[in-house]
């Protein structure tokens, strides 16, 4: 038997594409080894040596700039695309790493396997938004999901993390065999499972009729739509949120959401052409019934972690409306809102883990009366977090949807914006309830006393804050850095 | 050799079966069961239509669906046996500190 | 034409989907898993049908050896086998039996109506070193993100099923013998 030749160059090149999952994974292994050798007391380190890795990735990923780079026979590709989604997810792990600084402290979650699986999660998202091989994209979506479902139930003796974890597994891992059937009929109508050839193929009017690779792509999206929690697909997303570490959720909202829609995104922009006709009618429903189911919920909830979950529902319907018309300017808002929606839910997250005293007991509403004068910077940040969060000026969630709904008119979607717009105002009365609360309503008896906060954990508000007012006064260069990555896709 | 599409047809009836049995069982052991056999006919599509197409992408496939499947298995009964040492059950309808 | 290598086809096939059916139904856990031993047996006598020597033996190592007995542990683990009730019934609902039925119609539908391009007869050949081959090469990337998720999956299941610390000692200590 001859020795397999080995292509010296292109594995370089791969390489060089993947270095950011490369580093993310190294000082995950790392952070492992780093673990064993020192004492109980002195675990911080790793939450810093993790950080530090995600830095240099992020460095990493500028330095390779959006140059396209393919490797691994067309298994992924470095490009614009990928670029910008690796540099949201890295942005949401490095600031969930800040906040797990003081987190762990409080919570005991102090483990080095707290902080590898988050990184092993992350090269999968990665991975996720840079495949191009439905197999590295499939790998990449279980080696995303697999330390999620651990670190939802990582206070184990605590019956809601590990409940949570038992639900969000069971109807992932059903999600999973949705998305693989899916690909399995796409591979059978065509032979391939090379987003690029799938796309090459659709041309031929044929294919788009051809029942098993309609069939096919319908099971993919819903096995997508699972992760992105989409109506009627999101019945795991408010356990899962109010049984996990807050820290937890907060990275699950922004991160994974992210990663799920970057693969959503390539494969529905590429594949538009041929299935358009059908598409956006599924979109548009999808879209509507998330945004206005995750509204209505949301308007229903006392514990402020579980109502925080509802409205991630209802944003992911918001950014679907930009995938609806499957154009460059709906793409290119897609791409925006994400960014803008994992610094503004993470902000708020944050707050709430500091104000919240225990896992499980502090998020009800009522632990909120009173804050707003007594700790003024708490105050001010959640304030202006939720502010964005319900698209009010001057902040970044209001440019997002102000981009994400016209280009829905542009398109000639004219009642999806206006049921957007609708969903958006409702949303506002349960955003500013939270307002109400810190400002206006009495303590009843005691105050609670918020943790005193870390200068990591502060950092973390702070550079969020900064992003969601600047993103929303200066959205110039944010805006054309996701208008050429959409344009490098459909290039 | 059979007509690809009696292994497609073979390979969704068992796809079918275990999203029943996920759907209408409440235990969760039974529908992990289950969501092995959902992966099992995944993988029979794969295989019939690599084969057939003379393309070991489809086997290549099947291959990495078993190794993720046996690693969901891990995590998921080690998720079980944790909620089973806190509460002694995993029918997930006696799980209800959260709303289901 | 129907020559004895389709009768047996049938019969495995047959064997999958009865078995596979028990699994979904039976109210016994333990039967279940017993009924899944034979689908995942069945599905492996499939491959060798198509002439997937290789992966018939994967799926012989990996779910008759692997994942069943995992699954078979966490059975035993987490009933007595004292209290012979291990039984729980099947709660029938009619939207899923509704959903299933649609699911059914359509994946039915989309098998029988594809039109495959006709292909000269199979040859059987070894198909191992083909497959090792590609997972060094064209499928690397894939092959080695598949490592990581493993490590993954390693590292969650440890976490999640030892026992440590004194807090969870005590809870560790009502496990069944």
């Amino acid at each position: 038997m001859s020795p397999i030749p080995i292509d010296a160059a292109a594995l370089l090149t791969g390489l060089r594409c993947i270095l950011p999952e490369i580093l993310v994974v190294a000082t995950a292994i790392f952070v492992l080894f780093v673990d064993l050798m020192i004492p109980e007391e002195n675990k911080r380190i790793l939450c810093g040596i993790s950080l530090i890795g995600v830095v240099i990735s992020l460095f990493s990923v500028f330095l390779l700039g959006p140059a396209r780079i393919s490797g691994f026979s067309g298994a992924v590709v470095h490009d614009g695309l990928g670029a910008f989604f690796e540099i949201v997810i890295l942005a949401a792990c490095a600031l969930t790493l800040l906040m797990a600084t003081g987190y762990s402290e409080w919570e005991g979650t102090h483990k080095g396997e707290f902080y590898s699986l988050l990184l092993l999660s992350t090269s999968g998202m990665m991975f996720m938004a840079k495949g191009t091989d439905l197999m590295t994209v499939f790998l990449g979506l279980e080696t995303l999901s697999i330390p999620i479902y651990v670190l939802v139930g990582f206070h184990r003796h605590r019956m809601s993390s590990i409940e949570g974890a038992l639900k969000y597994f069971l109807l992932g891992a059903f999600a999973s065999g949705f998305f693989l059937y899916g690909v399995a009929l796409m591979y059978a109508a065509t032979g391939t499972t090379k987003i690029p050839a799938l796309a090459a193929m659709l041309l031929d009017a044929r294919l788009a009729a051809n029942p098993v690779f309609l069939a096919g792509v319908g099971l993919l999206l819903v096995g997508l739509a699972f992760k992105v929690s989409l109506v009627p697909f999101h019945m795991w997303t408010p356990d899962a949120y109010e049984g996990a570490p807050t820290v937890v959720t907060a990275f699950m909202s922004a991160a994974v959401k992210a990663a799920a829609f970057a693969a959503l995104i390539r494969v529905l922009l590429l594949t538009f052409g041929g299935l358009q006709p059908v598409m956006w009618k599924v979109l548009w429903a999808l879209s509507v019934l998330t945004m206005t189911v995750g509204n209505l919920s949301a308007l229903l909830q006392d514990n402020v972690k579980r109502m925080l979950a509802y409205s991630s529902i209802a944003h992911a319907g918001y950014v679907l409306v930009g995938l609806v018309s499957g154009d460059f300017l709906g793409g290119q808002a897609a791409l925006f809102y994400l960014l803008v929606y994992a610094f503004m839910n993470i902000g708020a997250f944050g707050v709430v883990i500091l104000i919240a005293q225990k896992e499980d007991e502090g998020y009800d509403i009522r632990n909120l009366a009173g804050i707003g004068f007594k700790y003024p910077a708490l105050g001010a940040f959640l304030t202006l977090f939720l502010v964005s969060l319900g698209g009010i000026p001057p902040t970044a969630g209001f440019v997002g949807k102000f981009y994400l709904f016209s280009a829905a008119v542009k398109n000639g979607y004219i009642w999806l914006a206006v049921l957007g717009v609708l969903n958006s105002a409702a949303s506002i009365y349960y955003y500013l309830r939270l307002v109400v609360y810190m400002y206006m309503v009495p303590a009843e008896g005691e105050m609670p006393v918020p943790r005193p906060s870390r200068l990591a954990f502060s950092a973390a508000l702070f550079a969020s804050g900064a992003a969601v007012l600047l993103l929303g006064i200066f959205p110039g260069s944010a805006l054309d850095l996701a208008a050429r990555s959409v344009l490098s896709l459909l290039m | 050799m059979m007509e690809p599409a009696a292994y497609l047809l073979l390979s969704g009836i068992l796809f079918g079966i275990g999203v029943v049995g996920v759907v209408a069982r409440k235990n969760a052991l039974i529908i992990l069961m289950s969501v092995e056999i959902m992966l099992n006919g995944v993988n029979v599509a794969f295989i019939a239509v690599g084969s057939h197409l003379g393309d070991v992408t489809g086997s290549v496939f099947a291959f990495m669906v078993m190794t993720v499947a046996a690693a969901e298995a891990a995590v998921g009964l080690a998720i079980l046996i944790a909620i089973y040492r806190l509460k002694e059950t995993i029918d997930i309808t006696e799980l209800n500190v959260l709303k289901w | 034409m129907t020559g004895p290598a389709d009768l047996i086809f049938y019969f495995v096939a047959a064997l999958t989907v009865a078995s596979a059916i028990l699994v979904a139904t039976l109210p016994n856990i333990i039967y279940s898993a017993v009924a899944l031993l034979f689908s995942f047996a069945g599905v492996a006598g499939l491959y060798v049908f198509v002439s997937a020597d290789f992966l018939a033996a994967t799926q012989v190592l990996v779910y008759v050896g692997g994942i069943l007995i995992l699954i078979l542990f966490a059975v035993f683990l987490s009933n007595r086998i004292s209290t012979v009730k291990i039984s729980n019934p099947v709660h029938f609902n009619w939207q899923a039996a509704l959903l299933c039925l649609a699911l059914f119609g359509v994946l039915s539908y989309t098998a029988v109506s594809t039109k495959f391009p006709v292909k000269p007869g199979l040859s059987y050949q070894p198909t191992t070193a083909e497959i090792g081959e590609l997972l060094m090469t064209r499928y690397l990337l894939p092959f080695e993100v598949a490592s990581v998720l493993l490590l993954a999956a390693l590292i969650g299941a440890a976490l999640l099923s030892r026992p440590e610390g004194e807090k969870e000692r005590s809870a560790d200590m009502e496990e069944p013998k």
